[in-house]
């Protein structure tokens, strides 16, 4: 089978996390394939709706739980407006799993705390559930999320989950005026609230994920703490089309987005040319 | 050719622009350049090698030349068509551009040649004859000495236009699947063209498709026919379209074929005087409309 | 033999032989792809270009074509107009297709095997492209559909004479009597070529064809025609050298190191971003995805060539461009040939062929640009007064 040909998978849950993100959960047709099928936490793939085209998204689902896969996206173009419409017992194409990952078991016995911002949570859901499955193995793990609004936090369910849990520290925020009269979290945009939570970074790593704005300011606030760049590690966004290093859409400087990421310590981002 | 010097010159120096865009010898013959140094006047030349249609240069998506600053222009008489074309449809004002024409006498077909060839049938641009604007008006400076009439083409677009005309449905649809099916889609044609100025292309659109974006012939059929639509009654003729296309299509013949048409129905012909309004954009009570049923 | 140790052992075969040769792989069904002399006004119509009016010019343009016939194989060793990518990777290709019927879905595969087949008298330069592009189309990832149309193709070179002062094959790695990429090279002497097989395909070809070729070992006149071919090819050589020569290796670093360099963020300023350099070019090989629909349920996935000059290239789906303006797209496609990819596979995504230069009537040249860039690196680094000495 050729590398562009896509796996079919059956869409088995959808769940609606804000009014314009969705995340799907899928399971591949194949019953070999569906029992099979491994990757690691920050790999992405390139899921189709036959006849509207291919979408880049990260695996937001765990490599930890087997059987099902499972992405998030918001509708803003053709391909995902397309996948907005799909039901349960719809077919969706599926590529990957491709680019490399976050190096989850150089961080045994580290405290991680993880970042994110709106939609940005996805790719980080994914690793938390990992680090989560596997909690023994790591120190602290610290999660700081905020969005705009309480309508735009995605993943509300885990959010409750991991509060609940005695084994991690979770912080989350919304952006002044985005609060309800019932929020009980911070209110303030993530920068700040990362400053005043104030994670300590010795033998710590960092996760960050979200808006490129957000990314920008937190990574100075982080370096204040006392992160090294080598340990701050976010995924890189880019125009992808093949997923597999060959259309030569992704590539910034000397990397291509979808090979040498999307993951990326800040150490390497500061490589790359500001604009490309 | 030391007037053009002397007013691009004194332009820079007093900083009426900041940038003239003219044409220049390179090594491989005539291109376009851009003078920001006075001193750099010298490189301007205007010769029979001069082809390129400038005004491409003041497509309102272009950036990195409007990052220049403001703009002299050299024209030619189709140039400055285009000009009027840009300004009718208020993707320019007329204070932002300051227009340097020149008095042409046609142009050759192509501008990369070591040395300006005097015209003569066999080589010169076929679009020149009949020219209509060989001395500019929509100008802030006419310069160069008056020019002869072009020399007739051994033989000229409506001559070839009438020859495909005379040809059985067959053989012209023969003919445009075969010249369509060598396009590969770079779009040369669009982005060199003047007036290809929209934001956002309608082959661009994917929501939804409207034009496929595959160089298969029927995709390409549908590309070059809605874009030749599209300037229906707005092209000027500067064959850039055909001239970039590195394939070969004949694209003026399509041109040339829907401006004889609007020129038919609307009484209209493309002119660099922006107040004459265009077909499109323009409704009048007695406009011819019996294709509505 | 075939288990000997390979030895670039010389052949001669006749002008005739050649013809012969063509004929007989046309005869036992196999596709031959060569430079075919087109003429222009043999279109359907003689309005096809206005340069069939003029009088005593035959305008010819050379393309490689399936030839239909061996008289149709043109030797006279110009350049085609378009490379031979399209053979290896087509303007369009489908990767799949699909078919729907409610929810269910069942896709077609395409096929990654092809029939055997011959490219005769292939541009040196347009060879050793397809070798440089080998490498991102095995980067992990094999990519069936170009390595199968790679390992069904047998192709021989003809040796070039260099086709004007655009061309520049020498100072990026390969050169107008090189054999890299392809499986054998002609050159032409008296009476007919000298050909090298230089790896099993082209071996198995000549065994294959045996009668058409002669062995030069101990053959009279050899000695002759070696000295013919050596001169032939070293004066080209020396041809092309003279268009530019430039230092590769200090380009590619001085791009990396120089990324907001003047030089290399306002070459962008005449480029109309219409990629027709991108189109002829060898090496371009940046593609498109899209689904087509084909009726109710029923549509193909294709790739289609697609170019970093066209403005949409990196818009992303919030709208944000990356590089919106021609000057950092221009920039892109310089820094990815000369600098990004050779980094990376350790090859100039650039085999001098000139075409982009050719068909570019904006007027970017590359012969230029590259030299101006080699300049630029040759020159040493301004030196700060007061800082510290390196190693300090």
């Amino acid at each position: 089978m050729n590398i562009y040909q896509p796996q079919l998978t059956l869409v088995t849950a959808i769940t609606e996390e804000t009014a314009d993100t969705l995340t799907l959960r899928l399971e591949f047709k194949d019953q070999a394939l569906r029992d099979s099928f491994d990757f690691h936490a920050g790999q992405f793939g390139e899921y189709s709706v036959f006849g509207a085209g291919e979408s880049t998204f990260c695996i937001a689902s765990a490599p930890t739980r087997k059987g099902f896969i499972e992405c998030s996206f918001k509708a803003v173009g053709k391909v995902t407006s397309e996948l907005r419409e799909v039901n349960v017992g719809d077919t969706v194409g599926f590529r990957g799993p491709y680019g490399n990952w976050f190096p989850v078991d150089d961080w045994k016995g580290k405290d991680v705390v993880f970042i994110a911002g709106g939609i940005g949570l996805a790719p980080v859901r994914c690793v938390i559930w990992n680090v989560l499955d596997r909690r023994e193995e790591f120190g602290d793990v610290t999660i700081i999320y905020g969005a705009r609004s309480v309508g735009d936090l995605v993943y509300k369910r885990e959010l409750e989950e991991w509060a609940s849990r005695s084994d991690v520290k979770i912080v989350t925020t919304v952006d002044p005026g985005g609060q309800t009269p019932e929020w009980t979290g911070e209110v303030g945009y993530v920068t700040p609230v990362v400053e005043a939570t104030a994670p300590q970074a010795q033998n710590a790593v960092a996760v960050l994920c979200g808006p490129p704005i957000v990314v920008k300011l937190t990574l100075p606030v982080l370096d204040k703490l006392g992160f090294a760049d080598e340990a701050i590690f976010t995924t890189l966004e880019n125009r992808m089309k093949c997923g597999l290093g060959k259309c030569g859409r992704c590539n910034i400087g000397p990397v291509y987005v979808c090979k040498d990421g999307p993951v990326f310590t800040a150490a390497q981002l500061k490589e790359l040319p500001a604009e490309f | 050719m030391n007037e053009l010097r002397e007013v691009a010159r004194t332009l820079l120096t007093d900083g009426t622009v900041r940038v003239i865009i003219g044409w220049e010898d390179a090594r491989r013959g005539a291109r376009p350049v851009f003078v920001t140094d006075p001193a750099g006047a010298d490189k301007l030349i205007f010769d029979t090698r001069c082809v390129h249609n400038l005004v491409t240069y003041l497509n309102p998506r272009r950036d990195n030349v409007a990052e220049l600053g403001k703009i002299g222009l050299v024209v030619k008489g189709c140039d400055a068509k285009a000009v009027a074309g840009l300004l009718r449809e208020a993707q320019l004002t007329r204070d932002d551009i300051v227009l340097i024409g020149v008095r042409c006498g046609g142009v050759l077909e192509e501008a990369e040649l070591p040395e300006a060839a005097p015209l003569s049938p066999e080589n010169v641009a076929p679009r020149c004859y009949g020219c209509d604007n060989r001395e500019p008006e929509l100008v802030d400076h006419l310069l160069g000495e008056s020019q002869p009439e072009p020399p007739r083409p051994v033989m000229t677009i409506d001559e070839r236009v009438a020859a495909l005309d005379g040809q059985a449905l067959e053989e012209r649809w023969a003919f445009w699947t075969e010249q369509f099916s060598k396009c590969v889609r770079c779009y040369a044609c669009r982005q060199v063209c003047p007036l290809c100025v929209c934001e956002r292309c309608v082959v661009e659109k994917s929501r939804p498709q409207w034009i496929e974006a595959s160089p298969h012939p029927r995709g390409n059929l549908s590309w070059n026919i809605t874009r030749a639509l599209h300037l229906a009654g707005r092209c000027v003729d500067c064959g850039e379209c055909e001239r970039f296309c590195p394939v070969g299509i004949p694209l003026s013949l399509v041109n040339r074929k829907l401006q004889q048409i609007v020129g038919e129905r609307y009484g209209y012909t493309v002119s660099d005087d922006p107040e004459t309004p265009a077909p499109i954009g323009d409704y009048r009570l007695d406009d011819k409309q019996e294709f509505i049923k | 033999m075939t288990n000997a140790a390979p030895t670039r052992e010389t052949y001669f075969i006749s002008d005739d032989d050649l013809r012969a040769l063509t004929a007989e792989l046309l005869g036992a069904g196999t596709e031959v792809i060569a430079p075919v002399a087109v003429d222009v006004c043999a279109s359907p119509s003689a309005i096809a270009s206005s340069a069939c009016l003029r009088p005593g010019v035959a305008p010819v343009d050379i393309e490689y074509r399936a030839l239909a016939d061996a008289a149709e194989l043109d030797l006279s060793r110009g350049l085609p107009v378009l490379s031979l990518k399209q053979y290896f990777l087509p303007e369009h290709e489908a990767l799949c297709s699909w078919r729907q019927h409610g929810t269910e879905v069942e896709i077609e595969a395409v096929p990654t095997e092809f029939a055997p087949r011959v490219v005769l008298a292939a541009k040196p330069c347009d060879s050793a492209a397809l070798a440089v592009v080998d490498k991102v189309m095995n980067w992990d990832y094999q990519d069936e559909l170009w390595n199968g149309r790679r390992e069904a193709t047998t192709i021989v070179n003809l040796a070039c004479p260099v086709v004007d002062e655009s061309c520049f094959c020498t100072a990026v790695g390969t050169a107008p009597d090189d054999a890299k990429g392809a499986d054998a090279l002609l050159t032409p002497v008296e009476g007919g070529y000298l050909m090298e097989a230089t790896t099993d395909k082209g071996r198995a070809l000549v065994e294959a064809h045996g009668a058409r070729f002669t062995a030069e070992t101990g053959a009279s006149g050899a000695e002759q025609r070696g000295r013919q071919a050596a001169e032939e090819r070293a004066a080209a050589r020396v041809r092309v050298v003279a268009n530019l020569e430039i230092d590769a290796e200090s380009v590619r670093d001085w791009i990396d190191t120089h990324f907001e360099d003047p030089l290399l963020a306002a070459l962008g300023v005449r480029c109309n971003g219409c990629g027709a350099c991108s189109s002829v070019c060898p090496t371009c090989h940046c593609f498109d995805i899209v689904d087509e629909e084909e009726g109710i349920g029923k549509g193909t996935r294709r790739r289609c060539w697609d170019t970093c000059q066209a403005p949409t290239f990196t818009l992303h789906a919030s709208g944000h461009n990356p590089r919106d303006s021609q000057n950092p797209r221009y920039r892109q496609r310089i820094n990815h040939k000369f600098s990004i990819y050779p980094l990376k596979f350790g090859e100039v995504l650039c085999t001098g062929c000139g075409r982009c230069t050719r068909v570019c009537h904006a007027g970017q040249d590359l012969v230029e640009i590259l030299q101006a860039i080699d300049i630029a690196a040759r020159r040493p680094e301004p030196v700060v007064v007061g800082a510290e000495p390196a190693g300090s």
